[in-house]
């Protein structure tokens, strides 16, 4: 199902370098601005916790997705 | 399990071993999973096992259901030529390297074969309603896959930019075979209907998962860009942007006419810049944390789930 909250989330916190900033020192503050499901929320904070920000040389990146590509 | 599964693969395939050629035609589309099978990579995340795994999660036993992993095996090898027919993208592919009427023929093989590993599983003592009813199943999610591909093949750029249709059409074309799997390994554990419904819908956020994964290497290894394929993070980035990137986006996702395009990687970074990557990162993680809820209800009904857990880790 799309996820309207869930891309406006991530579209603040790439557009607004405040917001970034205050994302990676308390993610809480931010997502309690935007009404995301439960599971919405603890899957940004685990994306976050381990990714970080993504840039496109992120090695951190291929090592979370690739154990995921085992059926397509 | 990995010897007693490589071995039904090979007892499906041994009819075709008096013709050198076919035989190997038929086996490369085979030989990753073979080479795991060999190599126990089973082990760390045994995929091709999720039948049997959910077989034995349920009532304790599976051998009898090796030959649904050998079918579904079959039928992925066979879905895999077909898709390299109709992308011709690889020169590493059937097509490719033999032609497509023997990469045509091939397929068509491991359907019939994936045919027969099914109605094998009466030689292991499964009820023939049982048998009658897996092998309905799969016919069945074969035809959702099979819409699936021809909306992927035959929408038009901008319906395909609609989050909704891209999450359907995946869901057909990827997420069914997971979800079979997953329905097939509690029908041989015959289990009630709650518990199939509950595995089903571990299935099908388990391959949700896994194409979003598939997408986001798409765009960090260039290979969608390339092919100006839609998929999960270009439709965020076409949805949340506009001006000069969306332009840019449209031309190289939607062949709108523009000046010069930049590199691909040049397009990769303006992804990653658009929060496209994190978006189809978290949606990822989405699909994984239902899953996980799936199996949390089932271990409150008392369902021993470990093993399946290691799919989420």
């Amino acid at each position: 199902m799309k996820s309207q909250a869930l891309q406006e989330l991530v579209k603040k916190i790439f557009s607004d370098e405040k917001i970034k900033s205050q994302f990676m020192t308390n993610p809480d503050s931010i997502l309690s601005q935007f009404s995301l499901t439960e599971d919405e929320r603890k899957a940004v904070l685990k994306t976050h916790a381990r990714l970080g920000q993504m840039a496109s040389d992120s090695v951190l990146l291929d090592t979370a997705i690739e154990p995921n590509i085992w059926w397509t | 399990m990995a010897i007693l599964l490589r071995s039904e693969i090979e007892t499906l395939l041994a009819p075709l071993s008096d013709n050198s050629g076919l035989y190997d035609l038929v086996k490369e589309p085979l030989s990753k999973v073979m080479q795991d099978l060999v190599a126990g990579a089973a082990r760390d995340r045994a995929w091709f096992f999720l039948p049997l795994i959910i077989c034995d999660v349920i009532c304790g036993r599976c051998e009898h259901a090796i030959p649904t992993c050998a079918g579904i095996e079959l039928l992925k090898a066979a879905a895999g030529v077909f898709d390299d027919i109709e992308d011709t993208d690889s020169a590493e592919s059937l097509p490719s390297k033999y032609g497509i009427p023997l990469a045509l023929n091939t397929a068509n093989i491991l359907l019939i074969l994936a045919e027969r590993a099914f109605t094998r599983l009466k030689k292991q003592g499964v009820d023939s309603d049982i048998v009658v009813n897996i092998i309905d199943t799969v016919n069945s999610y074969c035809v959702t896959a099979c819409i699936g591909q021809h909306l992927d093949l035959s929408l038009a750029s901008e319906e395909f930019t609609l989050e909704d249709v891209y999450l359907r059409v995946i869901a057909m074309k990827s997420a069914s075979t997971v979800e079979c799997a997953c329905y097939s390994g509690a029908l041989l554990a015959e289990a009630n209907q709650e518990l199939i419904k509950s595995f089903t819908i571990f299935g099908h956020n388990l391959g949700m998962a896994s194409q979003i994964a598939n997408d986001i290497k798409g765009i960090r290894h260039l290979s969608d860009i390339k092919k100006h394929k839609i998929t999960l993070p270009t439709i965020y980035a076409l949805a949340q942007t506009d001006g000069e990137t969306h332009r840019l986006l449209e031309a190289v996702f939607c062949k709108r006419p523009y000046g010069f395009l930049p590199t691909p990687d040049r397009i990769r970074d303006l992804l990653f810049s658009t929060g496209a990557i994190q978006y189809a990162t978290i949606k990822m993680e989405l699909y994984k944390q239902q899953a996980l809820n799936t199996l949390f209800e089932l271990e409150r009904a008392g369902v021993k789930v470990d093993q399946l857990k290691q799919f989420l880790q």
